[in-house]
């Protein structure tokens, strides 16, 4: 059985390599994206199980990768977990209206972080 | 009071048995100074009855009443002058001297005016006493001393009078004493002129002496009524009146001129122009001059109310201003405080990550435990830097009124356990005992991540001030229509005064800082707010040196909070 593949979205380096480290290290077959565009670019090509997006990102940013996937016939089953420092209540409840299956908020606990993912995938 | 009526009523008595007596008799006569003796000596007596603040002006009443007294004793038909005369021409200066300090004192602030009125009334009286009394006294036959005793009378009228007007249009206080007093002195004046304009019709218990008498008697009443205290105390004007009676005195003065020429001319008798040009100017011209104090008066009161409103004009566009100016530095804070929360906990999330990472004990390979214990020191570090950007966040949401509760139905005995759980490891390094009582289910309606950070809160705060091996008691009791939850320790106590301050926003007890108790002085900030915003309360209470304890209480139910507009921070 293959590892399930997790698309991680951020446009900050250092928390893209953080999550990236985590979910390899507890199994996860992990494709990086530094931009919104090239996540749903990435989403499209390599059909993730799970995607976890940061929101702020410049260009296409969280949300709207989230409204795209949801549009998308072939990608809407995709789970998908928002990741945000903005820490507002309006972004939390878009992603929740636009579809997100999760939310973690910045700073967040890598373990923790990793054991959402495999909640979500557990869950499906 | 009761005195005054008495002496009245004594007096109008005796008055009524001097005209039932023979006309002209000697008991008539006997009982004339009576009458007059009694009223001099009710006078004096009444400054010892009383005790006015300004005592002379009865004093020289009771000596002016003396003097007539005297005057009526000696009183012969003999051609003047007498010794009789010098009595009653002495009488008159000394009663209006006393009612000239009446008006002095009850003046206050106003003498000039009293003055100037009683000046104008004097001129006035004097041009009609002159024309009507006076100048047909002096003209007429007998000897020098004669003429001169017989103007003196009407002379003495006019100052008396003088003296009387500024008294009756002075402030004074106008009690049943100075209307007493106004009647005393109009029946003296008015027996006088009477008895002025044709002497020789006079003689002993003519029915004039009625009115004499009745001034006695009216005099001795006035000082006896209590109210005659009130007459020398001061009193001000509570505001500058053009009133009626102010503008019919001055017109009354005005018009003694064109009615004395008219009388005159009438009667066809002399009209003696220098006498009528000379007071007439001198009327004229005291007119204006009150005119004038009245107009200036009234321009000062505009000007100062018009100072007084644009000061306070002034005052409120600062204030306005200031607040304004207050309300947006507010702001600025906040919004400040909110920023550099966020800027900060973005490279947290590096910090606290990769520490983790780094800890990760199934990594290949192993840490060294050297390095492993400086890595724990750095995440214990950024777990407390963390909490302190979330709860400077959550104060800058609480200052701008940005705090949302999500309430719902919670066992309080739950959460609170949970939170004495979570506690326990912090205890247990310290030695501390930490026990926990409460028997669930205690339902009430609260946010529960806001419930579980109050507790967590009270129950850090405890175990950080109670020295090792110390005890921290949590007690959950449902109460009627609600919840009591205590969180007593055996720490270092508050010192006197604390109970109430530890609640402010980053207050830190003495104690705290003599120990080098670490914190920031948010945390029972915080609580407090949480529990108010739940419709609770939160109190301390402690005895120095043995300990704390913290008593909230909750409503079974929260109340509804209304919906706040805009975006909510959440974090």
């Amino acid at each position: 059985m293959t590892n399930p593949v997790v698309l991680v979205a951020d446009d900050d380096d250092d928390i893209l390599l953080l999550v990236t480290t985590r979910l390899k290290r507890d199994g996860f077959e992990v494709i990086q994206a530094s931009s919104g565009d090239r996540a749903l670019e990435l989403a499209r090509e390599r059909r993730p199980a799970v995607a976890v997006l940061d929101i702020g990102m410049p260009g296409l940013d969280g949300l709207q990768v989230l409204e795209q996937i949801r549009a998308d016939e072939e990608l809407r089953e995709m789970k998908v977990l928002l990741l945000t420092a903005k820490a507002q209540e309006s972004d939390v409840r878009r992603g929740y209206d636009t579809g997100a299956d999760a939310y973690v908020k910045k700073p967040f606990s890598p373990a923790d972080l990793s054991t959402r993912v495999r909640e979500l995938l557990d869950g499906a | 009071m009761v005195v005054s009526r008495i002496s009245f009523a004594v007096g109008l008595g005796l008055i009524g048995i001097y005209f039932a007596l023979p006309s002209g008799g000697r008991t008539q006569s006997i009982l004339y100074d009576v009458i007059g003796g009694s009223a001099a000596v009710a006078i004096a007596l009444s400054i010892r009855l009383h005790r006015p603040r300004l005592w002379l002006p009865w004093a020289l009443f009771s000596a002016g009443s003396a003097f007539f007294v005297l005057g009526d004793i000696l009183f012969t038909d003999e051609t003047p002058p007498t010794v009789s005369d010098g009595f009653y021409l002495a009488g008159y200066p000394v009663i209006a001297a006393g009612l000239l300090l009446l008006m002095l004192e009850a003046g206050g602030r106003n003498r000039r005016a009293a003055l100037a009125d009683a000046a104008i009334f004097t001129v006035a009286f004097a041009l009609f006493q002159w024309v009507f009394v006076m100048g047909p006294a002096v003209r007429g036959s007998g000897s020098l001393a004669e003429h001169v005793v017989g103007g003196l009378y009407p002379a003495m009228d006019v100052v008396l009078l003088g003296a009387f007007a500024g008294f009756f249009v002075s402030p004074a206080w106008r009690t049943p004493s100075f209307r007493l007093l106004f009647a005393a002195v109009l029946a003296l004046l008015f027996a006088d002129e009477i008895y002025g304009v044709d002497v020789g019709a006079y003689s002993s218990g003519d029915w004039i002496d009625a009115a004499w008498l009745l001034s006695y008697v009216l005099w001795a009443t006035a000082a006896l009524h209590p109210s005659m205290r009130e007459l020398s105390e001061p009193r001000r004007e509570p505001s500058l009146r053009v009133g009626f009676a102010r503008v019919a005195v001055l017109a009354a003065a005005l018009l003694t001129v064109p009615f004395v020429l008219l009388v005159q001319a009438l009667r066809g008798k002399p009209l003696e122009p220098y006498v009528v040009a000379g007071l007439g100017s001198a009327i004229g011209l005291l007119v204006v001059a009150r005119l004038t104090g009245i107009l200036r008066a009234l321009e000062r009161i505009r000007l100062r109310e018009r100072a007084a409103r644009s000061l306070a004009e002034e005052t409120q566009y600062r204030l306005a201003l200031q607040n304004d100016e207050l309300v947006e530095a507010d702001r600025l804070k906040d919004e400040f405080v909110a920023l550099i929360s966020h800027d900060l906990r973005t490279p947290l999330t590096s910090i606290i990550g990769y520490v983790e990472l780094a800890l990760d004990e199934n990594v290949e390979p192993p840490l060294d435990e050297e390095r492993h214990s400086y890595l724990a020191v750095v995440a214990r570090s950024s777990e407390r830097l963390l909490r302190l950007v979330d709860d400077l966040l959550f104060v800058a949401r609480l200052q701008s009124g940005r705090l949302a509760l999500a309430p719902a139905e919670l066992d309080l005995c739950q959460v609170t356990g949970q939170a004495v759980e979570e506690a326990r490891p912090r205890a247990e390094a310290k030695a501390l005992t930490l026990s926990f009582l409460g028997s669930s289910p205690v339902v009430i309606e609260a946010d529960k991540g806001r419930m579980f950070q109050l507790l967590d809160n009270l129950i850090s705060n405890a175990i950080k001030f109670t020295p090792d091996g110390g005890r921290v008691d949590v007690r959950v009791v449902p109460a009627l229509d609600g919840a009591v939850i205590e969180v007593s320790d055996t720490g270092i106590g508050l010192g006197p005064g604390e109970a109430e301050l530890v609640f402010d926003r980053f207050f830190r007890s003495a104690r705290a800082h003599e120990q080098h108790v670490p914190g920031t002085g948010l945390g029972l900030f915080i609580a407090r707010a949480i529990a108010e915003a739940h419709g609770g309360t939160l109190t301390a209470s402690s005895t120095e040196g043995s300990g704390t304890t913290f008593r909230m209480e909750l409503p079974s139910r929260t109340a509804p909070q209304p919906e706040k507009a805009g975006e909510e921070l959440v974090a």
